[in-house]
């Protein structure tokens, strides 16, 4: 059933009033506008077409939409886009330099540490907020680092040893 | 060329997955685009009486509410594709019943919030066996009309046995029955030495792709539809999708996505919706699946309940199994996995006599759908559990037991059947090797090692395949294939081998069912042996072309040369050469002599080639809390011949993670009312990287004869016997035999208690 034209003029307790946002997103300064209950992954992937942050779960458990904010690796899912006002965001599309693939993405390929690829963004992520905070994890540290990103295909074992690969190249 | 075949190389769509360049199907920025939210049934079994549409059409940017009427379905038939929405009856809770479609999420979110559905609740059958019992409630009152089209036949292309005799009184709600016998059981079982019995019970299980279920449908200005969806076949969604809304074929095009998980789980659930929304509203519809409701509302693995007796001697052979296998179906109606799980059910053994009967019951829980070597971790949980049981009864060692019976290629199988080629013998050789079977004597206290085999029977699909040379040199490999487990990468390195190519100069595209060669969909492990073996010959084809335009070029026989790397040279003396982008270039231009270099294959593979795998176990139990801690894993796999090591080990280890998680952790549970009561990760655990163990693979190699250098499809085997053997190893380490999973800790914790072991519990 279609809806009437009658019913457009709308419930006012339905209106979404856009805010302004304003942050660094891979390094560029970006603004933009977002009703007040939009999530930072949505924001950005529907507003700055940054789709390799990808949406896995409603719950915060999967982390296939973990970037990093401030450095620091978050489940974007669980972040409203305006707690970002200011904040530094790399994601996956801005986490290799120069046009070079980071060690840990590097790393990811060789060691064949996904398969599907769709927690592999939250992996990488995840992994870099490990070796920033623990350059030469054991294998266990790692293991546990992963707990709140899950991965169906690899059973894990090529993604612990992708991140112990990038951890020896950077150590 | 030993160069490329059986190396391991990164994946080709590596790169851009870990770049987040690779597009899913929720990825791509549509014009227009409209966004569809679901109202899920509340009730698992009701009639429905109304609904209330006005307060979610005043939502500011709803465009429409739309009911099962609303939709341009014609088709009458019942399963899912044909009934997206509940029409009168609603047979599960979950079951989305209406479709709101908005300018935004947000505003399809709060319009589906405002949609009020008035039920008149009908009694809700949620026990199987119960449901089984002539007079009982029924879980569908109205009729089924029609089947459940093209999805029954392609997950593994095994037969589905005769039909029941209709002897025994049941409910209405069986609606499938398979018998499969031979010989004499209780004569066999009779002249046994030892026979063994029990009943298994495994719950339902969700696939748990991480991606969840999302689709993308629009009119071109031709009125024709376009479906852009995670799918595992783009052919068999668009004939679901012509035979629901009776469109012409050529009216509907799919393109299949990069998939983000899928293992059985994506076949024509949401694409019927997006689908009748967009030819409702002639406007591009996404429908992406909230987690909450693709666990909901989709079509995990059916629950089964399986009564097992076998027998045996002491010289150790088998005698005769009779199996009584009851399949929960949840609403599906067209087919169910009792026909695959009662042939697998006898494992790839030996039987004198079998008498093996499988039952699909309906009930309100879910839609049944193929998960991962459907029907095969239930069976081998079973047999594999009592195949301990008789050998320890027989004295015999359990992996003696199993290779003293294991087929080989000839022995006719519960199917009728002679086996193929098979590697049964091998495998079992190979995994006994391993140090946790050879030290399993030395383990300490609360430790033990199980050891479990089962297989899967490959499926089979005529497919076809293009490849073609462009000016620069390099090869495009076009397919229909949907890249599930990493095919494109094998198919790059058989294109490459058999045409003479480096596989960097390969690329290999995926294409939609308007432009591509015909494949199946990926499912019952068959894509690398079928399209796989299509792909070879088109590259063979191809280097025909090419071989004679350069035996014009060169001035020698075509049988006089060959392809190295790139370069068509004299056999015997190199510097008379060619490179294949010369010659692509003589023929790619206008005035050109040479017909493109491009070829087209095609298989039509009438022979199965099953995969058999072997797994050890090595777990720790806790006495006092009932925890099985899993210390390591190995598998042996007959894989036929690897084309990449990497990516077979990757299915391998894949395969007994999701072994892993049926053994110990995931289980979907409903209240006696049918509510579920596991819908999030929350509640729901599949296995995480803390709890997953190192791994071992030993890849066997059995060449499949028709299969592409002798591979044939790996992906199912290695999940079939991973929760048998976890199971094998809590007995082996704590005494005690679960025939229920997951073997979560109460359950084992009980289980301790009731052998009467560590009674006592430690409170100092």
């Amino acid at each position: 059933m279609a809806r009437p034209e009658s019913a457009l003029a709308g419930n006012p307790a339905h209106r979404a009033v856009p805010e302004a946002l304003s942050l660094v997103v891979n390094g560029e300064r970006r603004s933009l506008e977002v009703e007040a209950r939009t999530l930072l992954v949505h924001a950005l992937r529907d507003s700055l077409g940054l789709t390799g942050t990808h949406v896995g779960c409603d719950t915060s458990q999967c982390g296939a939409c973990t970037v990093l904010l401030d450095g620091a690796a978050v489940k974007s899912c669980t972040v409203l886009a305006l707690q970002a006002d200011g904040a530094e965001v790399t994601t996956i599309e801005g986490f290799a330099t120069d046009g070079a693939l980071h060690p840990i993405q590097r790393a990811f390929v060789e060691h064949h540490g996904l398969q599907c690829g769709f927690c592999t963004p939250g992996m990488i992520l995840a992994a870099a907020d490990l070796l920033a905070r623990d350059p030469e994890p054991s294998d266990e540290t790692i293991r546990r680092a992963l707990r709140g990103n899950l991965c169906r295909c690899t059973g894990y074992q090529p993604i612990v040893e992708a991140i112990r690969a990038a951890a020896g190249e950077a150590a | 060329m030993s160069d490329v075949i059986g190396v391991a190389r990164p994946r080709v769509d590596a790169p851009d997955k870990v770049t987040g360049a690779t597009r899913y199907a929720a990825d791509g920025y549509v014009h227009g685009l409209l966004h569809a939210r679901l109202v899920l049934a509340t009730e698992a079994h009701a009639l429905i009486r109304g609904i209330e549409r006005e307060a979610a059409l005043a939502v500011p940017g709803v465009v429409a509410v739309l009911s099962a009427g609303d939709l341009p379905i014609t088709s009458s038939d019942s399963d899912r594709t044909a009934e997206p929405l509940a029409r009168e009856e609603v047979v599960f809770a979950g079951q989305p019943v209406v479709v709101v479609v908005a300018e935004s999420e947000a505003a399809a979110e709060d319009g589906a919030e405002a949609v009020v559905v008035e039920y008149e609740a009908l009694d809700a059958v949620v026990d199987v066996e119960q449901a089984m019992q002539p007079g009982t409630a029924l879980a569908r009152r109205v009729e089924e009309a029609g089947d459940g089209g093209d999805l029954e036949s392609i997950h593994a292309g095994v037969d589905e046995g005769q039909d029941a005799d209709e002897e025994e009184q049941l409910s209405a709600n069986v609606v499938g029955r398979v018998t499969r016998g031979s010989g004499d059981v209780p004569a066999a079982l009779e002249a046994s030495d030892a026979v063994v019995s029990g009943t298994f019970r495994t719950p339902w299980v969700y696939q748990a792709y991480i991606e969840p279920q999302v689709c993308t449908a629009w009119l071109e200005p031709d009125g024709s539809l376009v479906v852009s969806t995670s799918t595992q076949g783009s052919f068999v969604t668009r004939g679901e999708l012509a035979r629901a809304f009776d469109l012409p074929l050529d009216r509907i095009r799919v393109v299949a996505e990069p998939l983000g998980g899928a293992f059985g789980g994506k076949f024509a659930l949401v694409e019927p919706l997006a689908a009748g929304a967009a030819l409702v509203l002639r406007r591009p519809v996404r429908l992406v699946l909230t987690r909450a409701e693709d666990f909901q509302a989709t079509n995990p693995a059916s629950a089964q309940v399986t009564h097992l007796r076998i027998g045996g001697r002491r010289d150790g052979t088998l005698t005769g199994i009779e199996a009584r296998m009851v399949v929960d179906r949840g609403s599906n109606a067209g087919w169910g996995v009792e026909g695959i799980t009662s042939l697998l059910v006898a494992g790839p053994y030996r039987w004198e006599a079998h008498d093996l009967r499988g039952y699909g019951v309906q009930t309100n829980r879910f839609t049944f759908g193929a998960y991962r070597g459907p029907g095969a971790p239930t069976a081998a949980f079973a047999l594999e559990s009592l195949l301990d049981e008789l050998a320890a009864e027989l004295e015999v060692d359990p992996l003696e037991l199993r290779l003293r019976n294991a087929v080989v290629q000839g022995d006719v199988g519960v199917s009728g059947s002679p086996f193929p080629v098979i590697g049964a013998v091998e495998v079992l050789e190979r995994i006994r090797e391993h140090p946790l079977w050879q030290e399993r004597a030395s383990l300490p206290e609360g430790e033990g090692v199980g050891v479990a085999a089962g297989y899967w029977p490959g499926g089979t699909e005529p497919a076809a395949a293009v490849c073609r040379v462009d000016k620069d040199g390099t090869m495009t490999v076009v397919t229909s294939a949907v890249d599930m487990s990493g095919v494109s990468t094998g198919f790059a390195a058989i294109a490459a081998a058999a045409f003479g190519l480096p596989p960097e100069k390969v690329r290999v595209v995926s294409a939609d069912t308007a432009s591509g060669p015909y494949a199946g969909a990926s499912g019952g492990s068959k894509v690398t042996y079928t399209v796989g073996a299509a792909v070879l010959r088109a590259a063979g084809a191809a280097r025909e072309k090419l071989l004679a335009a350069a035996s014009e070029e060169l001035e020698i026989a075509p049988g006089d040369l060959e392809v190295v790397d790139g370069v068509v040279r004299a056999v015997g003396a190199p510097d008379r050469s060619i490179t294949v982008e010369e010659i692509a270039g003589k023929a790619l231009r206008f005035g050109g002599r040479y017909e493109p270099i491009e070829g087209h294959g095609g298989s039509a593979q009438v022979r199965g080639a099953p995969s058999v795998s072997a797994h050890l176990a090595h777990v720790r139990v806790d006495r006092d809390t009932g925890e099985v801690e899993l210390l390591r894993m190995a598998i042996a796999q007959d894989v036929g011949r690897a084309i990449n090591p990497a990516l077979v080990e990757g299915q391998m280890r894949g395969g007994t993670t999701q072994g892993i998680g049926w053994a110990l952790f995931e289980e979907l549970t409903h209240d006696e009312n049918g509510q579920l009561e596991t819908g999030s990760f929350l509640d729901y655990a599949i296995p995480v990287a803390e709890r997953v163990p190192e791994i071992d693979t030993l890849i066997v190699e059995v060449p499949a004869p028709d299969g592409p250098f002798g591979a044939k499809g790996i992906g199912e085997a290695p999940v079939v016997p991973a929760a048998a053997a976890i199971a094998n190893a809590v007995d082996a380490a704590a005494g005690v035999r679960l025939r229920e999973l997951p073997m979560t800790p109460p359950r084992v914790w009980a289980a301790l208690q009731r052998a009467g072991s560590s009674a006592e519990p430690n409170i100092d």
